[in-house]
């Protein structure tokens, strides 16, 4: 009976919750709407469609400047252009007007071979090849260098010659793994930090605020045990957390054509898992009796910390000293890590039982220390 | 005209006073940016270190003096750490598969014969390509230890092999700096949301917002007196941000007045538009939450880390439409390329429009509210 007693209440917490969520449009239309959606297209937008390969330079104007004017260098203009990198190669500028219109927008880069170009190659010496580059736009300089690198892996000086495989001729690398798109990498990083930054102000917010209004105090008052308010809490948080990620999914593989490797049931559940360690999280700051500002700061911080520390955008492979600690004390990273290995590699969840073992722990060990907490709040408050 | 002047400055007082008066909007003020920026160098610093110990196996089935050659080479590498030597392909595989390794190198048998005759030879490497960085760095590692064994076997690499010399505008150094111009971009929208939550949504909540426009003061000159203390503590920030910079070894080449006047924009831009969501999202907790949200997609699609140019077609036609691309891409101009006024007008233009459109909308939807 007392089971069912609890089971009645938490019902009740969460419908309470649902009712609360229904009056307020704005925070239904941040909540559900906003949040995934910008989010998701924000993502569609910089790395374009699933499966859609393309250059981000393609489309810029880039200067080729010939001062050897050989079959070499014309050759090498052949293969720039016809490699898809390079859409826009304008011939007719100088050195130094190329130098002097950079900056300016009309031109973004100029690759000038010098003279002495096809002579270097004809002496099996190495020849150089000059990029300018408009440095002010971030990245741009490494993309191009790049890109060149890539193309003259297909560049041959003569036309009997065949093309020079950039280093090691004699051995081949057999690459293996999962191959995916950067959407769907975007997709992983998107799918956790919507519902890490949604969950932590619905809990932490939610419950900051029913204590700033005073209805929380009420609602300890009542009979209804603390176990049923966190229990019915975190029912309606894993609701819109369902939502949430299917929102985020359907458009990724609907509109973005994105292909994850494993099924819709394990993202669910990944996504459900990292929602139960927020609000684990969040149960626990609100325990301590901070206002709402308080835990809006330190939502901004927290989403701050694991875009450095735990796997997001730096791999903790990379990290050093004490980053390196850090990043493997976050329990989200391990979160981050399920969704990376699932979804773009296809491994099953139950062969990641390290990975599991630490969110779960890191649940039970979150939700234990904030009902502690609140409990001995709730004691403080009877008092 | 003067009563518009002495209002403005009146609220303009009255909000730097409040800030005086709440050491944690205070602090704030102060400790983000500098947060903000920690995070950033962490990542950057992540990104650019020297040597890595980034964990591969090795299984050499050859068991040649040239397969051991390129073991010791991948040994020695500054990438990668070589973790394990395995007896078997499969050994290897599992380590990878298991993430006990990002990447697992197999050389198989009759590697070193092949070489020796002169003939391809070829090495497996299976990576763990959901670390997208660290996978990569593999690639590296065992692409230049093998040339490296080719070039002590003495094998030519290539007679025509060219050299891409990279030679940045600005005289900056290729590997670029620990601090982009975008952050200071990022950090000005941050703030001024932040402000605009301070000045209108908080003073809502408290009551005290009916109570001013109830004075004879207009509503215009409220505006403006909030949009003046933004500015003053915009100029705050930016100072702080520019010794940042200076520390962290970045030149700003171009002038220092102008990155102020770029910043300001960006400012007074934010802030018409945080005017304008107050006027519907009441909830200071939710606007910043919202105001939050919005950013973090804004250092992708604004230009404040990589630039806009580079993003696939839709991401580029949205940068075009947000008004922070265009001062972000001023700053990045100022400081890198040091161009004048001339060469960023169209970009402070567009700001200064902007918030000229939103302003009197964010005003006369005030209005409608009270």
């Amino acid at each position: 009976m007392p089971a069912k007693a609890f089971l009645n209440d938490a019902l009740a917490v969460m419908t309470n919750e649902f009712r609360l969520l229904r009056r307020n449009r704005t925070a239904i239309l941040i909540s559900l709407v906003i949040l995934p959606l910008f989010f998701t297209v924000s993502l569609g937008g910089a790395s374009g469609r699933s499966g859609e390969s393309f250059s981000p330079i393609a489309h810029l104007t880039i200067a080729y400047v010939d001062n050897d004017v050989t079959i070499a260098s014309g050759r090498l203009l052949s293969t720039l252009s016809s490699s898809g990198d390079f859409n826009n190669l304008v011939q007719g500028y100088s050195e130094d007007s190329a130098m002097a219109t950079l900056g300016t927008g009309r031109i973004y880069a100029a690759i000038i071979v010098p003279k002495g170009f096809e002579e270097n190659l004809a002496k099996n010496e190495q020849a150089n090849l000059v990029v300018y580059v408009d440095d002010s736009l971030n990245g741009l300089g490494n993309q191009i260098a790049y890109s060149i690198q890539s193309s003259l892996q297909k560049f041959s000086p003569r036309a009997e010659i065949r093309p020079v495989t950039g280093g090691a001729q004699q051995i081949e690398i057999i690459q293996k793994g999962a191959k995916f798109s950067s959407f769907n990498i975007g997709l992983t990083i998107i799918l956790a930090l919507v519902i890490i930054f949604a969950t932590f102000y619905e809990i932490a917010g939610g419950m900051s605020r029913e204590s700033e209004d005073g209805t929380y105090a009420r609602l300890l008052m009542t009979p209804t045990s603390l176990g049923a308010v966190v229990f019915g809490k975190t029912m309606y948080d894993l609701v819109l957390n369902a939502i949430r990620t299917l929102m985020v999914l359907g458009l990724a593989i609907f509109a973005y054509g994105a292909r994850p490797s494993t099924d819709f049931g394990t993202i669910l559940l990944i996504s459900l898992l990292m929602a139960l360690l927020t609000m684990g999280f969040g149960f626990l700051i609100s325990a301590i009796g901070i206002g709402i500002r308080a835990v809006i700061i330190i939502e901004f911080f927290l989403v701050l910390f694991l875009f450095a520390f735990s796997g997001f955008v730096i791999d903790r492979e990379l990290l050093r000293g004490v980053s390196n600690t850090i990043s493997y004390m976050l329990p989200w990273a391990y979160g981050i890590e399920l969704l990376k290995r699932t979804i773009l590699i296809g491994q099953p969840l139950l062969t990641l039982t390290g990975q599991l073992e630490f969110v779960l722990a890191s649940i039970v060990v979150f939700y234990g220390l904030a009902y502690f907490l609140l409990r001995l709040s709730r004691e403080r408050l009877v008092r | 005209m003067n009563r518009f002047a002495r209002d403005t400055s009146a609220v303009t007082a009255k909000e730097l006073r409040q800030l005086l008066r709440d050491p944690l909007s205070l602090a704030l003020t102060i400790i983000f940016p500098i947060l903000l920026i920690q995070i950033f160098v962490v990542i950057v610093t992540a990104f650019s270190a020297p040597s890595y110990n980034i964990a591969v196996v090795v299984s050499d089935l050859d068991g040649s003096s040239k397969s051991r050659s390129l073991v010791d080479k991948l040994t020695s590498s500054r990438l990668i750490k070589v973790t394990q030597l395995l007896q078997t392909e499969e050994q290897a595989y599992h380590a990878v598969e298991s993430g006990a390794a990002t990447g697992a190198v197999i050389i198989p048998k009759g590697f070193g014969i092949a070489l020796l005759n002169n003939r391809s030879a070829f090495v497996i490497l299976e990576t763990d390509n959901s670390k997208i960085t660290s996978s990569s760095l593999v690639q590296s590692a065992v692409s230049s230890s093998t040339q490296a064994l080719l070039e002590s076997t003495g094998v030519s690499l290539g007679a025509s092999s060219v050299q891409v010399i990279q030679r940045p505008i600005s005289g900056r150094p290729e590997t670029g700096d620990m601090i982009v111009p975008g952050m200071l971009g990022m950090i000005t929208i941050l703030g001024a949301f932040d402000d605009i939550v301070n000045a209108i949504t908080r003073e809502r909540e408290r009551g005290t917002f009916s109570r001013l426009v109830l004075t004879p003061t207009s509503i215009l000159s409220i505006y403006s007196g909030k949009i003046s203390a933004t500015v003053v503590l915009n100029a705050i920030r930016t100072t702080l941000m520019l010794v940042i910079f200076v520390f962290t070894g970045l030149t700003i080449r171009g002038s220092v007045p102008l990155v102020y006047l770029t910043t300001t924009l960006i400012a007074v831009f934010t802030m018409s538009l945080g005017l304008l969501l107050s006027t519907k999202v009441t909830s200071s907790s939710t606007l910043t939450v919202l105001e939050i949200a919005i950013t973090f997609p804004l250092f992708q699609l604004a230009g404040a880390i990589q630039a806009p140019e580079l993003l696939a077609s839709g991401g580029r036609a949205m940068a075009q439409i947000l008004p922070w691309t265009y001062g972000n891409d001023a700053l990045r101009r100022v400081i890198y390329l040091g161009v004048g006024f001339d060469a960023i007008a169209i970009d402070l233009l567009v700001l200064t429009v902007s918030s000229l459109v939103l302003l009197p909308i964010a005003t006369l939807l005030s209005k409608r509210t009270i």
